[in-house]
């Protein structure tokens, strides 16, 4: 178990998602589905945004506008153009992709906190934008989103909530696969140098500059993606859902999952979005307990949820810095 | 119509340069970027709110007691929650005072449920006449309270024995400590300082906005964007953005549009960064290999 071959480990925990997938598909009723989904559409948002704070280092809060530009483009696909739901899918992710790296042009030129409040005003200028956005984008209202179809108009329809669930969740896992090879790629590994320090990586050649555009446009493209599950789950776009308090939420998973690691953003958006549900019984106390609950995992667990599970089984650990360093270009 | 936009602009420009001033004097001095300040300036409100209408304190009274309340939670916060992670990554400390500012909100959400209080304005004097502009009393009191909040501040860091030690303090933590200063208690001291001012600002604010859990999101959002255009640890930096966001802002709902509004301060923050980086009064930081 502790020398696999990346093959065989992909192979193994590609087993354990479909049996995960086949016991929660039988035995959940539609609401602890409709909750996993959620989980789903949330860890991708937050393994986009890990992408620029955890990987490239970089203080971003842009990224509740690829969120809600991947579900917007994804809602306006569907709801306009009757877009079967893998090509709206795929398209909302492109778009965001590209979105993403336009947001990142100014990294270049500005860093630390200046890159922090210029990202947040892009989040409160893409929100005026929904908000403002008339008949096309539904307004202050949103978008309700017809009932999609997976391949094509006529083909299977998906309306019950275990057909949504297993969708998000297939998808989800296709995108965390990939999420998971892009960093341990030559790409991946140029990022975390740029982000280590950008004077070294550039006298290796790693341009700041190409490396720093390429990260953001991977979390516009994850963080996005997830936006489309998040509209697909919930099968409505409203401006409420992408504002500050979904900013910090995704800051939140980030940081309590693991900061610069993949799994770990999987990890915090299952806790932070299973445990405001259970909360819902203690009548208006629920955001005291989450937010003591909050502070007590941040003072004792530095590393996050995923450095807690690392410490348990050293294996788990993402071996990212292994290997013999191809440099790209 | 110009003077009059120009005095809402300015008091919405004061409140905005008082919070600006409370996260910078944080900022400057202990390199924590407070987010949960716009929760904090509500939970001094509600102090206020809870001295003045609940244990029917006379006025003066009720903002002393909310400041004290608030001091001492400043120095609770600095003690037991932020100098156990001072040495973690900055990203790390941020996501705490997020953390902060939800305990505060949830608080008040847990007793209050989150309806809408209503605050009496600090002095009811009916508005004054100034040619054809009128000036609330509240604007009065905004401004003032700002100007003399500001020099007391600028004065302390300038001139005093403590206020130069603080200085010392932030600019190398380890340098001080080595010549004998007190770290711990001067950071202490800076947290309460910052909520103090959060206390102020608080009440000073809530008779305009009301009073409930949610209302230091977006003066928050502008505070920060106040504290970027001016540039980032400057005090006289957080004063001059906060008065030209507000200013601009006002100009910009009374000429152009009520709705455009809204995202106005965004694109000057951005135009502004994207021109000069380190903000209008800010210095560049060194950074070296």
């Amino acid at each position: 178990m502790f020398n696999l071959t990346p093959v065989a480990r992909t192979f193994i925990i590609a087993i354990i998602g479909a049996v995960f997938l086949v016991v929660t598909a039988t035995e959940c009723n539609g609401y602890v589905l409709f909750i996993l989904a959620l989980i789903c559409a949330n860890a991708l948002m937050a393994i986009g945004f890990n992408f620029v704070i955890g990987f490239l280092g970089q203080l971003v809060f842009a990224n509740t506008a690829f969120f809600g530009v991947g579900a917007y483009c994804y809602g306006i696909l569907i709801f306009h153009f009757h877009l079967p739901f893998w090509a709206a899918t795929a398209c909302a992710a492109v778009i965001a992709g590209a979105f993403g790296a336009v947001v990142g042009m100014p990294a270049l030129r500005i860093g630390g906190l200046q890159l922090a409040i210029v990202t947040l005003s892009v989040n409160e200028l893409m929100h005026w934008i929904y908000v403002h956005s008339g008949s096309f984008g539904g307004g202050p209202s949103g978008l309700n989103l017809p009932v999609t179809h997976l391949f094509g108009p006529f083909g299977i329809s998906l309306t019950s909530s275990r057909a949504i669930y297993i969708v998000v969740f297939v998808v989800s896992a296709l995108f965390i696969w990939l999420a998971w090879n892009v960093m341990r790629s030559s790409t991946g590994r140029a990022i975390i140098a740029v982000g280590a320090s950008p004077q070294v990586a550039g006298a290796l050649t790693v341009s700041r500059e190409a490396y720093t555009v390429i990260a953001f446009a991977l979390s516009g493209f994850f963080s996005g993606a997830g936006g489309a599950l998040f509209a697909f789950t919930l099968g409505r776009v409203a401006p409420e859902s992408f504002g500050l308090t979904q900013l910090l939420f995704g800051f939140a998973v980030v940081m309590i999952g693991g900061l610069g690691t993949v799994w770990g953003p999987v990890l915090g958006a299952a806790l932070l979005t299973a445990v405001p549900q259970f909360l819902s019984s203690f009548q208006g106390a629920e955001e005291l307990i989450f937010s003591v609950l909050l502070v007590v995992l941040l003072l004792f667990m530095p590393a996050g949820l995923y450095g807690v599970v690392c410490r348990i089984w050293p294996p788990a650990r993402e071996e990212r810095h292994v290997g013999t360093p191809s440099l790209p270009c | 119509m110009f003077l009059q936009l120009l005095e809402s602009g300015i008091a919405q420009g004061a409140v905005y340069s008082l919070v600006a001033l409370g996260m910078t004097v944080l900022y400057r001095t202990t390199k924590v970027l407070n987010f949960g300040y716009g929760a904090t300036f509500m939970f001094g409100a509600f102090a206020f709110y809870v001295a003045l209408k609940i244990l029917g304190l006379p006025f003066g009274v009720s903002v002393l007691a909310a400041i004290a309340f608030m001091l001492f939670v400043g120095v609770a916060l600095s003690v037991v929650i932020f100098q156990p992670i001072l040495k973690r990554p900055h990203l790390f400390t941020a996501m705490m005072t997020v953390a902060i500012a939800n305990v505060f909100r949830g608080t008040t959400n847990f007793v209050w449920g989150g309806q809408v209080q209503p605050m009496p304005p600090v002095f009811k004097a009916p508005p004054i006449l100034l040619g054809s502009v009128v000036v609330t009393s509240q604007t009065i009191v905004i401004v003032c309270t700002t100007a003399v909040i500001v020099m007391a501040f600028f004065l302390f860091f300038q001139f005093s024995e403590i206020g130069k030690l603080m200085q010392a303090a932030s600019h190398s933590a380890r340098g001080a400590a080595l010549i004998g200063v007190n770290v711990p208690k001067f950071n202490a001291m800076m947290w309460a300082f910052a909520t103090g001012v959060a206390a102020v600002a608080g009440i000073l604010v809530s008779p305009i906005t009301l009073l409930h859990p949610g209302m230091g999101g977006p003066i928050l959002l502008k505070a920060f964007a106040a504290m970027a255009v001016g540039g980032f640890g400057s005090l006289p930096g957080a004063v001059l953005g906060g008065m030209i966001l507000g200013i601009s802002e006002q100009l910009c709902g009374g000429y152009i549009s009520t709705s455009f509004m809204q995202i106005f301060p965004y694109l000057v923050i951005i135009l502004v960064l994207l021109m000069r980086p380190v903000g209008l009064l800010g210095t560049q930081e060194v950074s070296r290999v």
